[in-house]
């Protein structure tokens, strides 16, 4: 299965549909994390959050390949992108394990494929690298075969890298 | 000298960001302004404290091996807000996070320092630490041992004793040493930052931990969400499970 995840707003998704199976679409317009974990203790994979997140998790999870379009912002992910991310974490379970040499948690759905991430907008020579760590950061902790990072001049390059 | 001490964690109370900001604010001195950056509502009330900061202290957890996106919203706030105006602060961090690595909170840091180059700010530095919710465990752990010393004390008075009976003594002293062991590097490179805030110079990115071995903390981790997702039900509920998504 594969899932792209952008935050190029919801007029964007048709264009998306046939590049994949599934869209979640980074607007903003819902709850950040709130830290409290009930996602692996209280309602496993599912946030307490009643809002268009609250099943992120179990959509994530079943991904094989994730494509992420972001705006870059300092050398990370734009905050809309990363308010999905920070709350799919039910995708991963509380128990944990070593992965890459390092401690993180095992993986409700096992491995995935490809982590992939498109970033669009002014960036740095310094943030880029940053990026490439933080994506790379990313698979391992996420169980992801493979990492791939490319910087678009434009927000409209991403149609010839999916 | 004036340093605000942000407080960025989601959570309403005792975040494992306000222990380590307890810490910290020991061992800085000068005028202290703490403040909570939870939601937008939280972010008016911050900027006015940094109009006029000498140097700050955003303390945060590490989601995601990065920044919390509600402090990224603020992050660009406070960026238009210091090109706009005569933001001349220098910046500090303390991160962490729930594995025992301090070193996972390396692109965090990293973020942070994009941010102060983008906005003009001064960047200098931070601790970051592994094992940050286990730590935070011990504070809560203390105050138990002290609640448990003074029954005893009542107790043994009661029953004609010492009003400080030495076996209860020694366990609650050998309990908080060992407590406090677990907190050393923490301590140790606070303090160090807190002479650094003082003096106004940088202190570079250092990595701590909780100290024990790696598996035992595993072990430890596991035992405490197993014991929270009983209480919780989560357990009873697919625990472990690959979850399909419902109609919402």
């Amino acid at each position: 299965m594969r899932i792209i995840l952008h935050d190029l707003g919801e007029q964007m998704n048709d264009r998306f549909r046939e590049k994949c199976d599934a869209i979640l679409c980074a607007d903003g317009k819902y709850a950040p994390c709130q830290g409290c974990f009930n996602c692996w203790t209280k309602h496993p994979a599912e946030c307490w959050i009643k809002d268009r997140l609250r099943q992120v998790s179990r959509v994530i999870g079943q991904a094989d390949d994730l494509v992420i379009v972001t705006k870059n912002l300092y050398g990370g992910y734009s905050a809309a992108v990363k308010n999905v991310l920070d709350r799919a974490i039910g995708a991963s379970t509380p128990f944990s394990t070593y992965r890459g040499r390092e401690m993180h948690h095992t993986l409700r759905y096992g491995k995935h494929g490809l982590w992939k991430v498109l970033v669009y907008g002014d960036i740095t020579e310094a943030e880029k690298k940053s990026f490439r760590t933080l994506a790379e950061r990313n698979r391992i902790n996420h169980g992801y075969a493979r990492c791939e990072v490319q910087f678009l001049r434009d927000a409209s390059e991403w149609e010839g890298l999916l | 000298m004036k340093t605000v001490f942000i407080n960025c964690s989601p959570k309403k109370r005792l975040s494992a960001s306000s222990w380590f900001l307890a810490i910290q604010r020991m061992f800085t001195g000068g005028k202290q302004v703490l403040v909570k950056l939870r939601t937008p509502a939280d972010h008016a009330k911050v900027m006015e404290q940094l109009t006029d900061a000498d140097a700050v202290v955003f303390a945060m957890p590490l989601y995601v091996d990065g920044i919390p996106s509600h402090v990224l919203g603020f992050l660009e706030k406070l960026e238009r807000l210091s090109r706009e105006t005569d933001l001349h602060f220098r910046m500090y961090a303390i991160a962490n996070n729930g594995f025992i690595e301090g070193r996972q909170n390396e692109p965090l840091m990293r973020s942070l320092e994009h941010f102060c180059a983008r906005s003009g700010l001064t960047w200098c530095g931070g601790v970051g630490i592994g094992g940050g919710v286990m730590l935070n465990v011990t504070r809560i752990l203390f105050v138990v041992d002290i609640a448990i010393l003074l029954l005893n004390m009542v107790l043994s008075a009661a029953q004609g004793g010492s009003l400080f009976p030495r076996d209860a003594l020694w366990d609650f002293t050998s309990s908080a040493l060992i407590l406090l062991y677990f907190n050393l590097g923490v301590v140790f490179y606070l303090v160090r930052m807190g002479s650094a805030i003082r003096r106004g110079t940088g202190f570079g990115k250092k990595y701590t931990r909780i100290l024990i071995p790696s598996f035992v903390f595993i072990l430890f981790a596991d035992i405490f969400f197993t014991v929270v997702s009983v209480l919780k039900g989560g357990v009873f509920r697919g625990w472990l499970a690959r979850k399909e998504p419902e109609n919402q």
